[in-house]
């Protein structure tokens, strides 16, 4: 499986983590309505190429991630921290395979 | 003119005199030990060889010419390529199937046998269906079974009698296998010479290096070839030797190449292990496998005696085998040249040779067991027992194609190249799949090719290596002679096949060769996927390069199951307490990776103890997430669809979690310890779930909320003792003071139970019974549990297990999240109404359950009493409607010791949800049975019991 | 039906193939007819299908037979069968969770079990039934849950002891002390496995027999939209002019969609598969575990076949994975213990569109003219036939026959979703 770069951990078999989906916001629950709440729950941009995803990586450091990943190729451009911002470096490189 | 062996020949009295017939005197590159001897069973006979030799070495020098029956049309099959691919020689080894003969060494005791072949290999009975092959053309059992159609059952059991390939015995002995992660910077794929300097450079240029080779020994061709290949052979060997960080597998086989590199190398011939997987992520992987000599499409292609020029030079200069008697040679390149003159100094009498450079060519092979003539493009016919060819070759890409490369046909050489534009950076291609040159010149590209290797995986600095573009060889491009014969051997297709099945519309690669089954075999396409496409190209008229080639999927070569499943890592977890369960009668449950008491032989008796004195069950598995910090109230009202701001130290709150979509997730309870401390239970099996939920939330949507989250659901063993009598047991080893107006239902207090400190201790109640949770630090639970059975000695104390709680928990009529909820059931389903609290501004799920209860027609969850009190529906009994249509299914249920009746709960629809509404339960074995819709709370519905 | 159709040709009755013809023709050495044809192009059509797999194809032989539109384009952007119809396990089953889906699978295994005779064209339907292996209570409970639905729907289901799973598969390791101990398993003796390319082929011959054009090597690369409703569609052999669109895709439903402007509740994923190396015929059912996520069954040629749960994320890439066959082969050697000696050959990846809730979206869109059959997850290849008459009737009258209209688009908006999420986790 990919490498996924983690901003604590270093580049780690993509086994380590979990994928959590296509990360959008969520609806204000006291305005929302149906068919927005319904839009945001089960509608994805799906799209065959860049996507900006969410990870946990559970056998690792346990951090939630956004991932900027290509759904073709499986290359990974960004990795950040959802909560601090903390970015790694850019796609799994040979070096970064090590 | 020579006699011609043939399998008929009557067998010497002692076949092992025998053993030795074709072998030749020492050769220089000879690979046999033969100061000694290994003896063997073919088909029940013994055989000998010697050590060095594989199976069909040693039987081909023993004289023997025939290994396997063909899947189809049963025809006798020989030696073709004399190296695992060769799909004549596939043996059956004791209990292992499909053993590559040709490949395997030769072990004391083998006990070898063909496969398929009945009654026996020299006499097979279905090889009548060669007699009918015109009938049996490709793609036959599409167009026929068709009608009546109750015959086709008949007609597949036939079928798949004629499955050819070995047997696996249900008693098989285990075999031995194991896993093993290496991260070398440079994995090489192939260790002949150009294998072998791309390694050198690396290891030279500072990276560590795994050198894979599928043989028994490294050095590709050179080891078949003449004084000055041996030379280099050696020197190669040297330098190999010298480099410590070089690791080289001989007998293994790079497998696959993932994502990142991640590539499987399967480890053979390694003493006391079948098979291991290394799991190798390389920093570059170096591509060398060489070139696979391609077989020739003409009639008569198959028989045995028909060979490659390389399986020629393999039998004569490695196992000393001399291949035949009288030889044709059809040869387009030095390979065949070669092949000659072994032929000649093996003391093969070459009868004829055929060079396709001048425009000569074969038009056909005849015999019956073996070949006999050789029909020659001039129509002279040549007796002989051995034809060999070398007309060109198969650059394997599989790795390559694996990596995104998208091999190109090139018409000059005759075969297709790999495209290195399409190449990632950390895959780099050496040897003769790159590209043709004498060995200094592939030696020479290799060597850059390995320094650059070294340099992408990060172990050199400075400039990018020139790697020199190999030259490409002219080649005539023959691919058959037109004349019919066999394009895939494993798979008994014809050319004609492949005609047939263009014509009938099946006329692009990929259909072809699922039409075809051409190329599915265990050869993987390395020896039929070219010579497929030609003859498609041929037909439809199209160029080979238009035509275009397959797909290569993993694996290179096949693995064992036992290989990629390794020693078997499923975790079990049990509690501190199980040495006592196990004690003490237990009969196992097995809950995800926990292993709980299901009951002690009394599950009923477990129950009205519960209800009547005092037992105690072993909770464990409860999941346990330790909260602090200022905002974990704020957290807990997100979360749960209850409120929790007001919960004040000491005290308790049941909560239940329901996802963005109103499904009911999970449930527990919540204490709070202290000012900014909780302890947070969740059900055993959502455990590992509602954390990353729990972090999730804090993580992507909170991260300015202060909460610390730590998992303790095994740093604590849990025991909930349950009873009247639960108080009075519990009193005797606390010091906590129990007293009721203190310490009541839904509070929590942490204190010394049993003399061990820092225990929780929760007054809930699941079962219904005055009760009491207790967290122990993990070590002491054992210890705890002990001394409330040796204390409760007198009031009668029970262990209960899951079975027990299961009923006293329905009695009382607590949903089990998953049971009686599905992942479909939202918040107003799951009896749930008095605890969603609509009008908070904003909880997980909120939204859909406000419409939910707008909407109000979803299903209820309620209780069930059938009529017959005696009658307990089975859980998932379904429930009908007047129709006779389905209105909900019974979710649990159980006879209840305490009111001696059935009693269920049921998910139903909500026009029959009333209480005391008649509903009809269909039995598993059809009886419909009435029922009444009831509360669901079974016992107490009051709640006496539980806050005594 | 010997009516000239639009296309000027003659619709054929299907047969020729027999064991009489086969005769004839290997005595006479004559060639057999093209199975289909390769048709001109033409600039418009009454309908066009994109997707050539056997959604699209049994659709577009529905259509032509049945409903007599056969002025149709099956376009596919490589060739027939190319995706998930020639990459999946072939299993063919009934037992599903909910009644509507029960009942929907049911009509297909029924139309399976036809097929042959209906197409002219073994597909080599082999009911050699299918087990669902319970390895724990709450899985039991669930297979007791099917069994009840099943049999109230009339599909032959019962949930049976580890003896009799013995006795139909001696393999099978039904010791009590495995980490996985077999409690019980849900027994389906219509379920077995077909041959899929022959039912792709077989419909193909039969959609082209009726007139039906069916274009390989065509991708499409756009769909128009005039005021809300479809005009055409845009390839990479020229534009089609249609007023009726079939969205018939797997692994590309939304990307197709998109083009149209209807945004699909799918997640896309890898499905894996594997086959081993033959040998002698011993496993005589369908053999699936849940819990363990494999399934297992073993071809008329003696390859066992396996597969197993998607791939774990959103992903269009069809490369595969080690662990993949690692889990596998894990999973199969804890069930079977003696076949650790077989040997894996080959593995390959197809694509799943997966959607909320295990079922699929079937029917008309927001857009006037532009249809959908996707959202299919891991049984698409199960509901071919009955997806094809369901949709051929869709198309022809321009709304969902009542057999799917549990599978609309809208249910997603309105919150009726299918609740058969629960039994097809691992639902081979």
């Amino acid at each position: 499986m990919m490498l996924l770069p983690c901003p604590w951990c270093g580049p780690r078999n993509a086994t380590e983590f979990r994928f959590v989906g296509e990360a959008g916001p969520r609806p204000d629950p006291a305005t929302v309505t149906p068919e927005q709440w319904r839009h945001y729950l089960y509608v994805h941009a799906n799209r065959c190429g860049w996507s900006t995803e969410t990870w946990y990586h559970r056998a690792g450091c346990r951090r939630y991630l956004s991932v900027e990943r290509h759904t073709l190729t499986h290359e990974i451009r960004t990795v950040r921290d959802t909560a601090t911002g903390t970015t790694s470096a850019s796609t799994a490189t040979p070096e970064a395979a090590r | 003119m020579s006699l011609l062996p043939t399998p008929r020949r009557p067998r010497a009295a002692r076949p092992t005199d025998r053993a030795d017939a074709e072998r030749l005197p020492p050769r220089a590159g000879e690979v046999i030990d033969r100061r000694r001897t290994v003896g063997f069973r073919w088909n029940g006979t013994p055989y000998t060889g010697h050590p060095g030799d594989t199976i069909v070495s040693a039987l081909a020098a023993a004289g023997e010419r025939v290994f396997s029956r063909s899947y189809k049309y049963h025809r006798p099959r020989g030696l073709l390529t004399a190296n695992y691919l060769d799909p004549g020689c596939m043996v059956q080894v004791g209990d292992e199937p499909n053993v590559r003969g040709a490949h395997r060494l030769l072990t004391d005791g083998m006990d070898v046998r063909s496969q398929n072949t009945w009654p026996s290999l020299r006499f097979d009975v279905r090889a009548v269906n060669g007699l009918a092959s015109r009938f049996l053309a490709t793609g036959f059992y599409y167009k026929t079974f068709i009608k009546p159609e109750v015959l086709w059952p008949a007609y597949e059991k036939v079928l798949r009698t004629f499955v050819h390939a070995g047997e696996v015995p249900p008693d098989s002995a285990p075999g031995h296998y194991d896993k093993r992660y290496a991260h070398p910077d440079v994995v090489v794929a192939g260790g002949g010479p150009a294998g072998m300097a791309a390694a050198v450079a690396a290891a030279r240029a500072g990276a560590t290096v795994m050198l894979v080779e599928e043989e028994h020994q490294l050095g590709g061709h050179l080891r078949w070839g003449g004084p000055a290949e041996l030379a280099r052979l050696a020197e190669l060997r040297a330098l190999v030797a010298a480099e410590p960080a070089i690791e080289v597998l001989t007998d293994a086989v790079v497998g696959a190449r993932f994502d990142d590199n991640w590539i499987p190398v399967v480890a053979r011939g390694i003493p006391g292990i079948d098979e291991r997987l290394i799991k190798a992520r390389a920093g570059a992987l170096v591509v060398a496998p060489g070139l696979v000599e391609r077989p020739y499409v003409f009639a008569g292609n198959d028989l045995p005696g028909v060979v490659l020029s390389t399986a020629v030079r393999r039998l004569v200069n490695l196992h000393a085998v001399r291949p035949g008697r009288r030889a044709v040679v059809l040869t387009a390149n030095p390979e065949g040249d070669a092949a000659v003159a072994d032929l000649e100094s093996a003391g093969v009498e070459v009868a004829e040779v055929v060079d396709a450079r001048r425009g000569e060519g074969v038009r056909a092979a005849h015999g019956r067991s073996g070949l006999r003539v050789v029909e020659l493009g001039d129509g002279r016919r040549v007796e002989a027992d051995l034809l060999v060819t070398a007309v060109g070759w198969t650059a394997p890409t599989s790795l390559l194609n694996q990596s995104g490369d998208r091999p190109v046909y090139e018409p000059r050489a005759a075969r297709f190249l790999p495209d290195p534009t399409r190449m990632p950076e950390n895959v780099l291609a050496a040897g003769g799949i790159a590209g043709d040159g004498d060995v200094d010149a592939l030696v020479e590209h290799a060597d850059a090719v390995g320094r650059e290797a070294a340099r992408r995986a990060g172990r050199s600095a400075g400039a990018a290596v020139t790697v020199p573009a190999l030259p490409v060889a002219d080649h005539p491009e023959l691919f058959s002679a037109g004349t019919g014969g066999f394009v895939d051997f494993s798979e008994d297709v014809s050319a004609k096949d492949i005609t047939t099945a263009a014509a009938e519309g099946y006329d692009s690669v990929e259909l072809v060769k699922r039409y075809t089954t051409a190329t599915m075999g265990p050869a993987q396409g390395k020896l039929e996927t070219v010579n497929t496409v030609a003859v498609l190209a041929a037909a439809t008229g199209r160029t080979i390069a238009e035509t275009g080639t397959t797909t290569w999927r993993p694996m290179w070569a096949p693995v064992t199951l036992g290989a990629l499943a390794g020693r078997s890592h499923e975790p079990v977890r049990y509690s501190p307490m199980q040495p006592w369960h196990e004690r003490h009668g237990a009969v196992p449950l097995i809950a995800g990776q926990w292993i709980r008491p299901e009951h002690y032989g009394d599950p009923a008796g477990e129950v009205t103890a519960v209800r009547t004195g005092v037992g105690i069950i072993d909770v464990t598995p409860i999941g346990k997430l330790d909260l602090r910090g200022p905002d974990v109230a704020k957290l807990l009202n997100l979360l749960y669809v209850n409120k929790w701001s007001k919960l004040g130290v000491g005290r308790v709150r049941y909560g239940v979690m329901c996802a963005e979509d109103g499904v009911v997730m999970d449930d527990g309870v919540t204490g709070r310890l202290g000012e900014d401390h909780y302890l947070m239970s969740t059900t055993s099996s959502g455990a590992a779930t509602v954390w990353e939920w729990v972090e999730n939330w804090l993580q992507t949507a909170h991260p300015e909320w202060r909460v610390h989250v730590t998992p303790v659901t095994t740093a604590y063993a849990s025991i909930n003792i349950a009873g009247p009598r639960s108080r009075e047991l519990l009193g005797r080893l606390t010091d906590v003071d129990l007293d009721p107006e203190r310490f009541g239902y839904m509070q929590v207090r942490t204190g010394r139970v049993a003399g061990v400190d820092d225990c929780v201790l929760w007054r809930i109640g699941f079962t219904g019974e005055l009760s009491y949770e207790v967290h122990v630090p993990a070590g002491y639970g054992l210890h705890v549990w002990e001394r409330l059975m040796a204390t409760g000695a007198d009031l009668g104390v029970r262990p209960f297990g899951v079975e027990a709680q299961r009923i006293l928990r329905l009695e009382k009529g607590h949903a089990i999240v998953g049971q009686d909820t599905d992942g479909l059931t939202q918040g107003f389903s799951a009896g749930l109404d008095g605890l969603i609290k609509l009008d908070k501004d904003d909880f997980v799920g909120l939204p859909e359950l406000r419409w939910q209860r707008e909407r109000d027609t979803a299903p209820r969850l309620v209780g069930l009493r059938p009529l017959d009190a005696t009658v307990v529906p089975p859980e998932a009994s379904q429930i009908l409607d007047r129709a006779g249509g389905i209105a909900g299914r019974v979710t649990s249920s159980r006879m209840s010791p305490t009111l001696g009746r059935s009693i269920g709960l049921a998910q139903l629809d909500r026009e029959l949800a009333e209480v005391g509404t008649r509903v009809t339960v269909r039995l598993p074995d059809g009886r419909d049975v009435a029922a009444e819709v009831t509360d669901p709370v079974h016992v107490d519905p009051e709640g006496a019991k539980l806050r005594g | 039906m010997t009516s000239t159709n639009g296309n000027g040709h003659r619709p054929g009755r299907l047969r020729g193939y027999s064991a009489w013809s086969l005769l004839r023709h290997g005595l006479a050495r004559e060639e057999w007819p093209r199975a289909w044809h390769e048709r001109e192009l033409r600039p418009s059509y009454d309908a066009v299908i994109i997707g050539g797999g056997v959604h699209g194809l049994a659709t577009a032989y529905y259509l032509a037979r049945d409903h007599g539109m056969r002025d149709v384009a099956v376009l596919d952007r490589a060739y027939i069968g190319s995706g998930g119809s020639g990459r999946n396990t072939a299993i063919l089953r009934s037992n599903y969770l909910t009644p509507e889906g029960v009942r929907f699978y049911d009509r297909s295994v029924k139309l399976y079990e036809h097929l042959a005779a209906d197409l002219n064209f073994n597909v080599m339907f082999s009911q050699r039934g299918h087990l669902t292996l319970a390895h724990n209570d709450a899985s039991l409970r669930t297979m007791h849950w099917r069994t009840e639905v099943n049999k109230l729907q009339g599909v032959d289901s019962e949930v049976i002891g580890p003896d009799r799973i013995k006795e139909l598969v001696p393999y099978l390791d039904t010791s009590e002390d495995t980490r996985y101990p077999i409690l019980g398993a849900l027994y389906h003796p219509p379920g077995g496995i077909v041959r899929h390319d022959a039912v792709v082929w077989g419909y193909a011959r039969g959609a082209d027999a009726h007139g039906v054009h069916i274009h390989q090597q065509t991708e499409v690369t756009g769909i128009d939209v005039e005021r809300g409703r479809v005009t055409g569609v845009q390839t990479t052999r020229g534009r089609i002019a249609t007023p009726v669109v079939l969205n018939a895709t797997a692994g590309w439903a939304s990307l197709i969609s998109d083009m149209a402007g209807v945004a699909m509740p799918v997640q896309t994923s890898p499905l894996q598969a594997a086959v081993t190396e033959p040998v002698r015929p011993f496993l005589d059912t369908v053999v699936v575990s849940g819990t363990l996520h494999v399934y297992v069954s073993q071809t008329d040629r003696g390859e066992l076949v396996f597969g197993a749960s998607v791939d774990p994320f959103a992903s269009y890439s069809m490369r595969g994975s080690l662990e993949f066959s690692e889990g596998i082969a894990g999973h199969v050697l804890e069930l079977m213990p003696a076949l650790h000696r077989m040997r894996l050959l080959r593995q390959w990846a197809g694509l799943c569109d997966m959607t909320p809730d295990y079922s699929p979206i079937m029917g008309p869109t927001p857009v006037e003219g532009f249809y959908v059959d996707v959202g299919w997850g891991t049984y698409g290849f199960k509901a071919g036939p009955v997806s094809g008459e369901a949709m051929a009737a869709c198309l022809a009258h321009g709304k969902p026959p009542e057999i799917i209209a549990a599978f609309g688009l809208d249910r997603f908006g309105d919150g009726r979703l299918v609740g058969e999420k629960g039994a097809a986790a691992v639902g081979h």
